[in-house]
């Protein structure tokens, strides 16, 4: 699903924390936002999955080509992982998957069977398959992380939003959930959009890196156009190249 | 023999039995000492002092102050008093901690004050402004009296005031706790498509439930306790509109010390058993929620 982005404005109280922003999403792509700390970027992926709402009448916000500008996280379903995971910590790691197809209206619930089937699928696919029962506070860092994005993807998604997704990870663990990501993205093409302030990251995972600054977007490209030609001092300086290359 | 060899233990080396940031011996020694002759004073010599007056008599006079019609009356006023008052406030006190965690508006930090009002007004204040506005010369009085509803000196007035003072409790516990985990899981459970009813039944109640038990004990036992606006409202009906506390203070002003301390016991047995409630639940809250 391509995602449309038009004009957003949102502010915080007296802080700007997006400036008329525009950008296109195409279908199937794995898209990086990178940015230093309150450059805008989360605040973005959060309008996207509409857990915040652009300010002004001139923002627009399109999926495919349904405008879901005042449409409501509820109503957008896109896939989101938090940064600290969320997940329910009352419940076990099954049960945590099966939340969004439990919490469907009854006529469009699957069966008890068919959400069990859908759990242990996804159970297999990041690699935890005896882990059902457990609850998440038995489980590490990287072990969360991927059943928070299992009970993403159980609703089916049409788009997936990781907000910093490695970053309270260590290096080991970080780089094999960077690779089954990757991985994931190539075997299911799922349009996917993850917040990083980590340059190296966005650059060796991502088809195309969005750079933010102060609420605005710097340049959006592949990693080898964004090497190549930095639009500005701030894109070089933010991904370490040589400022006498611009 | 011994097949395993147990690796030697290291050399304890610490020469210093306090740790670096710890106050000095003395200091702790006096902070405890006050604190053990204060609270000594105030609460548990009190709290002996009535258990010994109740059994000044022996046993059979303690039991038997309880065989009175006018106490048994007493005690079941008070209790449906509270089985009243206590679940209309955990309502009441959920909507307010909901409201005043997750939401900034104008006026959020005028109401998170208003929500503790009842706890910094006199109880007398409040019971005396519910008659102004529920008595016979009040200010809805003539259309309470024309629908045939008496409020005031009888058990919907109890209610009212109960209500008034015991409503913070809830709230109190329920809206730092509410601030402090944040609504990540709630927003989690929107973007799987939950709806409202869902992710309060299913992800916030949850998350919360040790502290609103919390909330709830505290509620109860003010609730049950509760003697001045109750007083006010009451109208002092022996029989009929005295609650447990109002019906200590007339059994004591008739010299009926034994009754009196008796009833007093009752009340502080409930002070004492929801102490040791109160602790086991702020324990399963913070185990519940390990940061």
């Amino acid at each position: 699903m391509s995602i449309h982005i038009e004009n957003i404005t949102k502010r915080f109280g007296r802080f700007t924390a997006l400036d008329s922003v525009s950008l296109h999403i195409r279908t199937g792509e794995l898209v990086a936002l990178l940015g230093p700390s309150g450059s805008g970027k989360t605040t973005l992926l959060r309008l996207i999955a509409g857990l915040e709402l652009p300010d002004g009448a001139r923002g627009r916000v399109q999926f495919h080509d349904r405008d879901v500008t005042l449409a409501g996280a509820r109503e957008r379903r896109a896939g989101f992982v938090f940064q600290h995971y969320a997940l329910f910590n009352h419940m076990t790691v099954a049960e945590n998957i099966a939340f969004g197809l439990r919490a469907r209206p009854r006529a469009l619930r699957p069966s008890r069977a068919a959400i069990d089937a859908v759990v242990q699928r996804l159970l297999v696919t990041i690699q935890m398959p005896d882990f059902g029962h457990r609850l998440p506070g038995q489980l590490s860092g990287g072990q969360r992380q991927r059943v928070a994005l299992a009970r993403a993807l159980a609703v089916e998604p049409e788009v997936l939003l990781l907000d910093e997704p490695f970053g309270a990870l260590d290096a080991r663990v970080r780089r094999d959930l960077r690779r089954w990501l990757r991985e994931f993205h190539d075997s299911t093409r799922l349009t996917t959009l993850f917040v990083t302030h980590d340059q190296e990251e966005a650059f060796e995972l991502a088809d195309r890196v969005v750079v933010f600054n102060d609420g605005a977007i710097q340049q959006a490209g592949t990693p080898a156009e964004l090497r190549a030609s930095p639009a500005s001092a701030f894109v070089a300086d933010f991904l370490g190249l040589p400022a006498c290359a611009v | 023999m011994a097949v395993f060899t147990e690796p030697a233990l290291p050399p304890t080396v610490s020469l210093s039995p306090r740790s670096a940031t710890s106050d000095p011996p003395w200091i702790r020694v006096c902070l405890v000492g006050a604190v053990v002759v204060f609270l000594g004073v105030l609460f548990v010599l009190p709290l002996v002092l009535i258990f010994q007056e109740a059994l000044r008599k022996g046993w059979a006079a303690y039991l038997g102050a309880f065989a009175d019609e006018e106490m048994h009356h007493a005690i079941g006023l008070t209790l449906q008093v509270a089985a009243i008052a206590v679940p209309l406030n955990t309502v009441f006190g959920l909507a307010a901690a909901w409201l005043v965690a997750r939401f900034r508006f104008t006026g959020s930090r005028w109401l998170a004050a208003l929500i503790e009002l009842p706890l910094w007004v006199s109880p007398v204040i409040t019971g005396m402004s519910f008659v102004l506005l529920f008595g016979s010369q009040g200010l809805l009085g003539d259309w309470l009296a024309g629908h045939g509803v008496k409020v005031i000196f009888a058990l919907p007035g109890l209610v009212l005031g109960t209500l008034f003072v015991t409503f913070p409790f809830v709230a109190r516990v329920l809206t730092p706790q509410m601030q402090a985990l944040g609504r990540a899981g709630e927003e989690a459970a929107l973007t799987l498509g939950a709806g409202p009813w869902r992710v309060f039944w299913s992800v916030t109640l949850p998350k919360v439930k040790w502290s609103l038990t919390h909330g709830i004990i505290l509620c109860s036992a003010r609730a049950m306790g509760e003697f001045g606006a109750v007083s006010v409202l009451s109208g002092h009906i022996r029989g009929a509109t005295n609650t447990l506390p109002l019906h200590i203070e007339v059994l004591y002003n008739e010299y009926q010390f034994v009754p009196a301390f008796a009833a007093a016991s009752l009340l502080a047995l409930l002070a004492v058993f929801t102490l040791i409630l109160k602790n086991l639940t702020a324990t399963a809250a913070a185990g519940a929620n390990p940061s």
